[in-house]
């Protein structure tokens, strides 16, 4: 059983010249604006076993986070189409949406009904969310009192509080101090211990290494080779020196 | 239709949007809430000054109320006003400022510019009871147009619903959106009989006759403003306390979800593309 298959998958941004974003431009030169066509990903088909942890890695510019928006539905694929198996959530980045004037307890509430959940999962999870962000003292301060430290350790107890089937990350786990850090791999382990999906992007090899068990490699928009973890990273490491010798 | 689904499905992120609107607007302010009401007010104390005392406009009484209170006739009109232009003015850029939750979150889009709807509205509902106390307070028969002034609230609504989520995707693909509609909205607000009566506009229309040779009247031109057809229902319902004229309330409720039904096509439309363009 697959979680997420994609298939076909490619996605082209506009790179415009000359951006016109006005009206008035738009009017006195009669069109909207010079551009073409790049391609950030092209004929990307891979799929993601249910149950695993999967690592996006490549170079920086290759397109992981381009297929993380996709597989998020913030970007949509310009052709190619995507099947999720199970509720799937993303953590591109945590705290967006956090109201600056109101306070943690304001924000989870938010937050969670911005990230998909009802009033009533939130309740439930209340305690959890709190407990797990550490900031209990600080819960009735407005947000913009926290230190960033624990402004994203909020945002990541919220996010992760969705408990979704395929959870989708990117490079949110750098930051926060180590004892956090190691709260946060410890709860993607618990994910897969409970049969969850996590797909995440990283340049740490070693964190890769140790957490996911397959992994894809993309350079420049096309997939190079996917599979499991070890084989995919020396092909990754090997193309990346034969390309530096080149 | 499916869209009005999606609506539904996220009222309670709707609701958490529009406390936000609403708590953290007057959060740490003395006043608070009341803030909300001294616009109206300081808006109402010039305009009366003005147009009553300098240059003696005189709205005709209410009938059958009997009213004569030029600064309460001018409330009728004006609160409705208002909110639609607050809608529609925080509409326009509430994708635009919200940019980096677009491009961060996945949810229903709609909400951002909906949120302005039901935050302006829950004030407008507040300075609406104002009014209506005051009114009763003069005398005039209020209470049983009631319902159906809620009924013209939630239309309205819908109105500036439909053009602020019109004004908000063009403003994606168009910066200077918001500042062309600023100018928009004041002209379009002299030009709805607000601050004076349609019996000026009708004097006049008289004396030009049809316009360019045919039997087109300035008047017809003025009524085809759903906001003039807005501010006439209001004001037969809470100044004169009669039936609203039934033409007049057609013509609000065919605007109405016009408006709602191109607004959610654009958008929908549109929808897709707005974290790229941001
Ligand atoms: N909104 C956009 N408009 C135009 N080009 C874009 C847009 N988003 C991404 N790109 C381009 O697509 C390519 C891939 O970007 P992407 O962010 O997916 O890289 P990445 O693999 O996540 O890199 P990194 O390791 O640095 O995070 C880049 O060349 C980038 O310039
Ligand atoms: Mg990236």
């Amino acid at each position: 059983m697959n979680a997420v298959e994609i298939d076909q998958v490619s996605k082209s941004f506009r790179l415009y010249h000359e951006r016109n974003q006005t009206l008035k431009s738009a009017i006195m030169r009669r069109r909207r604006s010079v551009h073409e066509d790049f391609w950030a990903l092209k004929d990307v088909s891979f799929d993601v076993p249910e149950g695993s942890t999967f690592a996006l890695i490549g170079s920086n510019g290759s397109g992981k986070s381009t297929l993380l928006k996709c597989l998020a539905k913030i970007y949509w694929p310009t052709s190619g189409s995507i099947r999720y198996n199970g509720r799937m959530a993303a953590m591109l980045e945590v705290g967006s949406g956090f109201h600056h004037e109101l306070s943690g307890r304001e924000n989870i509430y938010l937050n969670g009904s911005i990230l998909g959940m009802s009033k009533k999962e939130i309740d439930r999870k209340y305690d959890q969310i709190v407990d797990f962000s550490g900031v209990e003292q600080f819960i009735d301060q407005p947000v913009k009192n926290y230190s960033s430290g624990m402004y994203v350790r909020l945002g990541f107890s919220i996010a992760i509080s969705v408990e979704p089937d395929i959870l989708v990350v990117d490079e949110v786990l750098a930051v926060g101090d180590a004892e956090f850090q190691e709260k946060c791999l410890q709860k993607f382990r618990d994910f897969r211990d409970e049969g969850r999906t996590v797909i995440l992007v990283s340049h740490s090899m070693e964190a890769v290494r140790d957490m996911c068990d397959h992994a894809a490699w993309l350079n420049k928009g096309h997939l190079m080779t996917v599979g499991d973890v070890d084989s995919t990273i020396e092909a990754y490491l090997g193309g990346k020196g034969a390309h530096g010798a080149a | 239709m499916s869209y009005l689904r999606t609506v539904l499905d996220s009222r309670e992120l709707l609701m958490y949007l529009t406390l936000r609107e609403v708590k953290g607007k007057y959060k740490r302010t003395l006043l608070g809430q009341l803030w909300s009401l001294a616009n109206p007010l300081a808006m109402m104390v010039v305009y009366t000054f003005i147009f009553a005392f300098i240059f003696r406009v005189q709205p005709d009484p209410g009938d059958p109320s009997g009213l004569n209170v030029f600064a309460l006739w001018l409330l009728c009109g004006l609160l409705p006003w208002l909110f639609f232009a607050k809608v529609v003015s925080g509409g326009v850029d509430s994708l635009v400022s919200n940019a980096g939750l677009i491009q961060k979150v996945y949810f229903p889009r709609v909400v951002l510019p909906l949120s302005l709807v039901t935050a302006s509205g829950y004030n407008w509902l507040f300075e609406m009871a104002v009014l209506v106390i005051a009114l009763m307070i003069v005398g005039a028969w209020v209470l049983p147009w009631l319902p159906l002034v809620l009924l013209m609230m939630l239309l309205l609504a819908v109105f500036a619903a439909g053009v602020s989520l019109l004004v908000a995707v063009a403003n994606v693909y168009f910066r200077d959106t918001e500042h062309l509609l600023s100018i928009v909205l004041q002209l379009w607000m002299y030009l709805t009989p607000i601050i004076y009566p349609l019996s000026l506009v009708r004097n006049l229309s008289n004396d030009v006759g049809g316009l360019l040779g045919t039997p087109i009247t300035l008047l017809d031109i003025f009524r085809l403003n759903p906001m003039e057809r807005f501010v006439a229902v209001f004001r037969q319902l809470l100044y004169d306390n009669r039936w609203p004229d039934l033409g007049d309330l057609t013509f609000c409720i065919v605007s109405a979800l016009l408006a709602l039904a191109l607004g959610f096509w654009v958008f929908a439309r549109k929808e897709k593309g707005f974290a790229e363009a941001l």
